[in-house]
C-alpha cells in the first residue's frame, strides 16, 4: 500500500492507494504538533502500518517554525567587516510611501553574528587567506556555551570558491558533532551574498526542528509497525527521503503547494494533458502554477516572510484570494475582495460561528452556487440569513439586490485570479489560451470556469477528489534534487565542450548523492543554463535534455536563448550583444514506481435535483448533482453544479463536458 | 460613458498590473549596475492626455512629475500627430525634467489607430557626458553636466537601433554598450506596457478603457481628499536646511508653508534659500514631486494607488530664482538634496496638525559616491547612492540602513562590485552603532563603508549632506549623528572629505564613509526597558557605563 499524508494548517489529508483502491480521509489538524493529524489521519482510514510499503510526508512544520520564529538558536559566521549582512539587506523598501516601514526581521540576531578574517575574490582567487588558528578562537569562543543549535556560515565569493566554508564547516563538525552546521555553497552556488546568506540562515534556522520532527514520527510509526520507505515532500515539485531531507531541510518550506500541482500534473497528465494552469483554491488563498510539457517552471526567488529563498521551488503565484476571503468597499468607494479573510474561525458569516463579515462563500451560497445541504459533503450546515445580513450593507450601497451584490463581489475575486494566472503566464511570455485550467482545492473547481473564460481558456479539467490532490500528489512524487554551479563562460568558440565537462562532473556528483540514498534506478537527468546578454544581471533558464546536449553547439545555444529572452522581454538581437552562461543546474530525478490513478471516492449519496442560480445578471435555472451521479460518457450542459465531497463544480452556461475514463472531470467551452 | 463601479473595480486592476510588469522588466533586462541592481529607474501608464494613472512602485521621485515631464513634449508635437513607433523623449531639467541622468521616454499605444494612452518608463543613466564620468560635481552650469535631451519626438526604426539618434548618444556618452543596453531596457518595458493596454482593449474595448483611466484618476483623489480631509485645517510652518552650498558654510534654509483647507492643501516653498552657483538646485518638477510625496504619505494609506488623480488636490509654490524653483542654466544633479529638505520641511509642519501619523527626520539624503577610472581608452565607471537611518515614529523605531523616503535605491551586492570593478575593494560594510538619536523610540542606525583602492588615478566625486545639521528628533526625540566621510592616505594621514566634492585616489588609500542615524520620536527617559536590552544586546547602542569608561 502507497500512502501520502498532507498535513495543513487546518486540515490533514490522507491518500491510500492499494492495487487500484483508494481510500481517502480528512481530519483537524493540531497545529502545535502536526505528527498527530499525520497519526490520526492512518486511524481514520483504518490502515495497518505494516502494511504500508511507501509513505510520503508533507508538513508546514518548517515553514510555521519560520513564520512563528519557533526555530533554532542559530551562531552566524561572515566575512569579517560584513556582519551586519542580514540586517542591511538590499537597502530598498517594499511599500514606498509607508513612512513606519519596518525590514523584515531576519532569523539570526546582530548579538549571534561573529566575523572570520578571510576574503576570497570574485574569481574564486585567495584575497585574504585563511587564519585557521584565529578562526578556531573566534568559534571556539561563540560556539563555547553552547547556546547554539545550529550554525551558518556564509563569505563573500563563496559561490566562486566555497573551500574557506568549508573548512570552517569541518573545523565546527569536528568540535562540536552535536551542533547543526550548514555553509551557503551547499545551499545555493548563486552571487549576491544577502539572498544566499538569509537562504543559508533560514536553512540553519529550520534544519534542526525537520530533524527532531522526523525523528519523532519515525519513532512513533516504527512503534506501530511501520518499516519501509518513508520521504518528505519538498517544495521543488519531488520527495526526498528521509535522510535527504535532514540534510536540506531549506527544500520543505511550502512543499504543500507544491504537491498539489504535482497531483495536478499527474492526474491531467493520464487524461493527456500536459500544459496546464493549475488553480489551488482553498479558505484563505489561492496558488496558480503554470506547467508545460508536463513540468512545472521552477523559481530561484520566492521569499518567506520577506526573506528571500534561493534553492529552485514550483513557480507558484499566492494571492489572498479563497473561500474566506472578505468583501469590502474602500475609502474611494471601490468593491475590493480579499486580502484580509476570516479566516477558519469564526470563518465566513454563513458557518454560524459569530462572523458577520461577508465572505466569497457568503457570496456563492446567496447567488446559488453553493447549495448550503451540499456543502462539504453535506457535512456541515450553513447559514443562509447569516449570510444576508452580511451582505445587505453593501448591497444597499450599492444600490443593488443581494443577488447583484453577490454576483458583482465574485466578479472582483474571479478578477484577483485572473491576475494571478497572468502572472505566471503572460508575464512569463506564455500565452493562456494554449493552456488548460485545471482547479482543486475547496473552492477552486467553483471559479474555474469563470476565470477561464476571462483568459479565453477554453478547457477545465477537474480532478477526483479535488479537496485532497495535494495528498495525492505526494504519491505521484518524484524523488528530485537540484545542483547549482556557477562558471561565467561567454558562448563562443568550444563553449559546448566545456558545457559538456562541467554537466559531466555535475552529474557525477548526484549520481553519487542519490546512491547514498539508496537511489540508483531509472535516474533522469535535466540539465539548465542560466544564460544572459554579457552586462545583463538577470538570467533566463535555457533547459536541455540529454540528446539535445550531446549534440550542443554554439548556434543552437544562442538561438535557444534569444528565443527565451524574445518570449520574456520581446527584444534582444545575438548580432549585436554578446551572450553568456552563468550559472549551470543540473536536475536528477528516480521515479517512485508506477503511480496509481486518483479515483473518485463512492461516499456520497447519488442525487440529481433542479436549482436556481444567479449568474451575471440573470436568474437561470440549473442542475444539481453529485458527481457519482455523473454517469460515465454522459454529458452534463451547464448551467450545473456537481457536488462531490470536498468541493462544488461549477458549469455555467456555455459550457457542457462530462466524466472522461480517468474519472477527471472535462468540461468545455461551447464555440 | 457611463462605467458600472464592478467594470472598474475589475478592469483597473489590469492597468496597475500592467504598470508593475513594466517595472519588473525594465530592472531584469537593465545593463548597468545602477539600474539593474539599484533599482533606479520607474514606469508608468498615462491616459492620453498624459496624466499617470498607474505605476510600478519604484522610486517615489521619479514618478511624481510624470505629468510634467510629458507636456513639454505635447507642446513639441501634438499627440494626434504621433504614428506607430514614435516616442517622446525628455531628461531636460527646465522643460519638465529632473536630473539629466533621469531620462523619460513615452511612447504612444494605438488601438485600432486611435490613441489609447501613453507607456512610460524612466530611468537613471550610469553616464550621459559631461564634465567628469557619472557626475561632475564641479559645474558651475547645467550644460557641464551631460547630454540635454530636450522634449522631441523621434522614431524607434528610422532613428534608434542603429539610427542617427542612437548614434548621435552613444558618442556623447562614456559607457555606451551599458547606457544603449539600459535605454532597449526601457523601450523594452514600455513595449509590454503597450501590448498588455492593448489586450485589455480588445477584451474591453478602448472605448471603455479610457473611461477607467479617467474613473482610476477620481477614485485616488476621492480617497486623497478623503484623507486630506482628516487633516484640522490650519497654516503650519516647518523648516530644514541643506548643510552648505560646497563652497560656503553657510546652511541654505529650506522653508514650507503648508495651508489645509477642507480637502485641499496648498505648500508653499516662500522664504527658501535662492539657488546658487554649484549643483544643489532642485527643478520645479522636482520640488513638487517631493511635496506630493510628503503629504501622501503623512496623510493616506499607502493603499492609495499613486497617480495624477492623487495631486489634484495638492498645490504646490516656490519663488522663482530659489533653491526649489531655480533659472535655467543652474546646475542640478544633486537636486535630490533640497529636495529630501522640502520633504522634511513638509512632514515637520504636517507634525503639528497630525503628530502620530508623522516620523522625526531621517538621513534622508542622496549620498552618492561615484568612482570611475580611464583604462586604455575604456571608463569603469562606479555609482552607488546610500541611505541612513530613518526617523523614528509614534510607535516604532525607524529603520536601520535603508534608503530615504524620496528614494529607494537597493544597495549593489558587493558580490557584484567584485565581479565588475577591479579598482576598489568593500572591505566593510556595517551599520553605525550609536548613530541613531534616542528617544522613546529610536532613530534607525546610519551605515558604514570602507572601500580599499587597488589601482592609481581613481577620481572619487561625491555630493551627500547631514555633515554639519543633523536629522532632527520630534517630540523629545534626540538627533541622529552627523554624517562623515574620511581618506586614509596609503602615505599616512587622514583627510576629512567634504559633503560636496571630487578629488583624485590612488592604490592604497582607504575610503571610510559613514551616514547619519535617524532622529528619536518621544523622550528617551521613556524608553521600554526591553527595548533598551535589545539596543545593548544588539550591540547598535552602547551602555551609558560603556560610554563613561572610554
Amino acid at each position: 500500500m502507497r500512502v501520502g499524508i498532507e498535513v495543513g494548517g487546518t486540515f490533514t489529508d490522507l491518500v491510500a492507494i492499494d492495487r487500484g483502491r483508494v481510500t481517502v480521509a480528512k481530519v483537524p489538524s493540531t497545529p502545535a504538533r502536526p505528527d498527530e493529524g499525520a497519526l490520526s489521519s492512518l486511524a481514520a482510514a483504518d490502515i495497518r502500518l505494516d502494511a504500508i510499503e511507501d509513505l510520503v510526508h508533507g508538513s508546514t512544520v518548517a515553514t510555521n517554525a519560520i513564520l512563528e520564529r519557533k526555530g533554532a538558536k542559530v551562531a552566524f559566521f561572515v566575512t569579517a567587516g560584513f556582519r551586519d549582512l542580514l540586517l542591511l539587506q538590499r537597502h530598498d523598501r517594499k511599500r514606498i510611501y509607508d513612512l513606519f516601514y519596518q525590514k523584515p526581521e531576519p532569523v539570526v540576531g546582530r548579538g549571534d553574528t561573529f566575523e572570520i578574517r578571510e576574503r576570497i575574490g570574485a574569481d574564486g582567487g585567495i584575497i585574504t587567506p585563511l587564519d585557521i588558528e584565529a578562526a578556531k578562537q573566534v568559534v571556539g569562543s561563540a560556539l563555547a556555551g553552547g547556546a547554539y543549535d545550529a550554525v551558518a556560515i556564509c563569505f563573500l565569493n563563496s559561490y566562486a570558491n566555497p573551500d574557506h566554508e568549508e573548512r570552517i564547516a569541518g573545523l565546527i563538525r569536528e568540535r562540536h558533532p552535536d551542533v547543526f552546521v550548514t555553509y551557503s555553497a551547499e545551499v545555493t552556488r548563486e552571487f549576491r551574498e544577502y539572498e544566499r546568506a538569509t537562504t543559508t540562515a533560514l536553512s540553519a534556522y529550520v534544519q534542526p526542528v525537520i530533524d527532531s520532527y522526523i525523528s519523532r514520527l519515525e519513532a512513533e510509526l516504527g512503534s506501530r509497525g511501520f518499516k519501509r520507505n518513508f520521504s518528505i515532500m519538498q517544495s521543488n515539485g519531488g520527495r526526498l527521503p528521509t535522510d535527504g531531507v535532514r540534510r536540506s531541510a531549506i527544500t520543505c518550506l511550502y512543499s504543500g503547494p507544491a504537491a498539489g500541482v504535482m497531483g495536478a500534473v499527474r492526474q491531467a497528465g493520464i487524461s493527456g494533458f500536459d500544459d496546464i494552469i493549475t488553480l489551488d483554491m482553498g479558505g484563505t488563498s489561492t496558488d496558480v502554477c503554470l506547467v508545460r510539457g508536463g513540468k512545472p517552471d521552477l523559481s530561484t526567488e520566492t521569499e518567506i516572510n520577506g526573506l528571500p529563498v534561493r534553492t529552485p521551488v514550483i513557480d507558484i503565484a499566492t494571492i489572498g484570494a479563497g473561500g474566506g476571503s472578505i468583501i469590502w468597499v474602500d475609502d474611494g468607494g471601490m468593491l475590493r475582495v480579499g486580502p484580509e479573510s476570516t479566516g477558519a474561525d469564526p470563518g465566513p458569516a454563513c458557518y454560524g460561528r459569530g462572523g458577520t463579515l461577508p465572505a466569497v462563500t457568503d457570496a456563492h451560497l446567496l447567488r446559488g452556487t453553493l447549495k448550503a445541504e451540499a456543502f462539504v459533503g453535506g457535512r456541515m450546515s450553513l447559514d443562509h440569513g447569516k449570510s444576508r445580513s452580511a451582505l445587505t450593507p453593501l448591497a444597499e450601497r450599492f444600490g443593488r439586490s443581494l443577488e447583484e451584490m453577490a454576483d458583482a463581489a465574485l466578479r472582483v475575486a474571479d478578477a484577483n485570479i485572473v491576475r494571478a494566472i497572468q502572472l505566471v503566464s503572460t508575464e512569463r511570455g506564455c500565452d493562456p489560451r494554449d493552456y488548460v485550467l485545471v482547479p482543486f482545492g475547496g473552492a477552486g473547481p467553483l471559479h474555474a470556469a469563470r476565470v477561464a473564460e476571462e483568459l479565453e481558456i477554453g478547457t477545465v479539467v477537474v480532478p477526483p477528489n479535488a479537496g485532497v490532490l495535494s495528498a495525492f500528489g505526494l504519491l505521484a512524487a518524484d524523488f528530485l534534487r537540484y545542483d547549482s554551479y556557477t562558471r561565467h563562460l561567454i558562448v563562443e568558440g568550444d563553449v559546448a565542450d566545456e558545457v559538456r565537462e562541467i554537466f559531466a562532473a555535475m552529474k557525477g556528483r548526484a549520481v553519487e548523492a542519490f546512491a547514498e540514498l539508496g537511489l540508483t534506478d531509472a535516474l533522469a537527468f535535466t540539465f539548465t543554463l542560466e544564460m544572459r546578454f554579457v552586462g545583463q544581471a538577470f538570467e533566463i533558464p535555457v533547459t536541455l535534455d540529454e540528446t539535445a546536449l550531446k549534440d550542443l553547439g554554439v548556434e543552437t545555444l544562442l538561438e535557444l536563448f534569444v528565443a527565451a529572452h524574445h518570449q520574456m522581454f520581446a527584444f534582444g538581437d545575438a548580432g549585436r550583444q554578446r551572450v553568456e552562461i552563468v550559472s549551470f543546474r543540473l536536475g536528477v530525478s528516480a521515479p517512485p514506481g508506477p503511480v496509481p490513478t486518483l479515483a473518485e471516492g463512492h461516499g456520497m449519496e447519488l442525487f440529481t435535483t433542479e436549482g436556481e442560480i444567479f449568474d451575471r445578471g440573470e436568474r437561470t435555472g440549473c442542475i444539481v448533482m453529485s458527481r457519482s451521479a455523473c454517469e460515465p460518457e454522459s454529458e452534463i450542459a451547464g448551467p450545473a453544479l456537481v457536488a462531490d465531497e470536498t468541493s462544488t463544480i461549477y458549469v455555467p452556461g456555455g459550457w457542457t463536458g462530462g466524466p472522461d475514463e480517468h474519472d477527471n472531470l472535462v468540461i468545455r467551452r461551447i464555440g | 460613458m457611463n462605467l458600472d463601479p464592478i467594470d472598474q473595480a475589475v478592469i483597473s486592476q489590469g492597468l496597475v498590473a500592467s504598470a508593475r510588469e513594466m517595472g519588473v522588466k525594465l530592472i531584469r533586462s537593465a545593463y548597468s549596475t545602477i539600474l539593474r541592481e539599484a533599482s533606479d529607474g520607474s514606469a508608468a501608464l498615462l491616459d492620453r492626455h498624459g496624466n499617470v494613472v498607474a505605476q510600478a512602485e519604484l522610486i517615489p521621485m521619479q514618478l511624481g512629475p510624470l505629468g510634467a515631464t510629458f507636456r513639454p513634449c505635447a507642446e513639441t508635437v501634438p499627440p494626434d500627430e504621433l504614428e506607430e513607433g514614435d516616442f517622446y523623449i525628455n531628461n531636460s531639467p527646465f522643460e519638465g525634467g529632473q536630473h539629466l541622468p533621469d531620462v523619460f521616454i513615452f511612447s504612444p499605444i494605438f488601438f485600432d489607430r486611435t490613441l489609447v494612452g501613453f507607456s512610460a518608463s524612466v530611468a537613471h543613466h550610469l553616464d550621459l557626458g559631461g564634465g567628469a564620468p557619472g557626475m561632475n560635481p564641479d559645474a558651475t552650469d547645467v550644460h557641464q553636466e551631460g547630454l540635454i535631451l530636450p522634449p522631441s519626438r523621434y522614431n524607434m526604426e528610422r532613428d534608434w537601433n542603429g539610427g542617427p539618434f542612437e548614434r548621435l548618444i552613444a558618442a556623447n556618452i562614456r559607457v555606451p554598450e551599458l547606457t544603449i543596453g539600459d535605454f532597449n531596457a526601457q523601450f523594452a518595458a514600455n513595449a509590454i506596457g503597450g501590448e498588455r493596454v492593448k489586450q485589455l482593449c480588445a477584451r474591453y474595448g478602448a472605448g471603455t478603457i479610457m473611461s477607467v483611466m479617467d474613473s482610476h484618476l477620481t477614485y485616488s483623489e476621492r480617497r486623497m481628499r478623503a484623507a486630506i480631509a482628516e487633516i484640522p485645517d490650519g497654516v503650519y510652518h516647518g523648516e530644514d536646511a541643506v548643510d552648505d552650498d560646497g563652497i560656503n558654510s553657510k546652511p541654505l534654509p529650506i522653508k514650507a508653508a503648508v495651508t489645509v483647507d477642507g480637502d485641499d492643501v496648498a505648500v508653499d516653498f516662500a522664504g527658501t534659500a535662492d539657488q546658487v552657483l554649484l549643483n544643489l538646485n532642485c527643478p520645479f518638477a522636482s520640488t513638487v514631486s517631493a511635496a506630493l510625496a510628503a503629504v501622501k504619505a503623512v496623510a493616506s494609506s499607502p493603499d492609495i494607488p499613486f497617480n495624477q488623480g492623487l495631486a489634484k488636490p495638492i498645490t504646490v509654490t516656490a519663488p522663482y530664482g530659489s533653491l526649489l524653483n531655480p533659472k535655467p542654466p543652474a546646475p542640478v544633479r544633486a537636486r535630490m538634496i533640497p529636495a529630501f529638505r522640502a520633504f522634511d520641511a513638509v512632514v515637520k509642519a504636517l507634525a503639528k496638525a497630525v503628530p502620530d501619523k508623522v516620523i522625526a527626520t531621517g538621513f534622508d539624503t542622496t549620498h552618492s559616491i561615484c568612482m570611475s577610472r580611464l583604462v586604455d581608452g575604456n571608463y569603469s565607471i562606479y555609482l552607488e547612492i546610500y541611505g541612513g537611518g530613518y526617523g523614528a515614529g509614534p510607535g516604532s523605531d525607524g529603520s536601520d540602513g535603508i534608503d530615504g523616503p524620496l528614494s529607494n535605491c537597493s544597495n549593489i551586492p558587493v558580490e557584484s562590485l567584485d565581479q565588475q570593478y577591479d579598482f576598489f575593494r568593500v572591505t566593510e560594510y556595517a551599520l553605525r552603532p550609536d548613530s541613531g538619536g534616542r528617544g522613546k523610540f529610536r532613530g534607525g542606525s546610519g551605515l558604514r563603508r570602507r572601500f580599499e583602492i587597488l589601482a592609481d588615478d581613481v577620481t572619487l566625486g561625491h555630493y551627500s549632506d547631514r555633515y554639519r545639521i543633523a536629522p532632527d528628533g520630534a517630540f523629545g526625540g534626540e538627533p541622529g549623528d552627523l554624517t562623515r566621510t574620511r581618506i586614509i592616505r596609503e602615505t599616512g594621514g587622514e583627510i576629512p572629505v567634504a559633503s560636496k566634492t571630487s578629488l583624485k585616489l590612488n592604490r592604497g588609500d582607504i575610503l571610510v564613509t559613514e551616514t547619519s542615524g535617524g532622529g528619536g520620536y518621544g523622550d528617551p527617559a521613556e524608553r521600554p526597558a526591553e527595548r533598551l536590552r535589545q539596543d545593548f544586546e544588539s550591540g547598535l547602542v552602547t551602555p551609558p557605563a560603556a560610554h563613561a569608561a572610554e
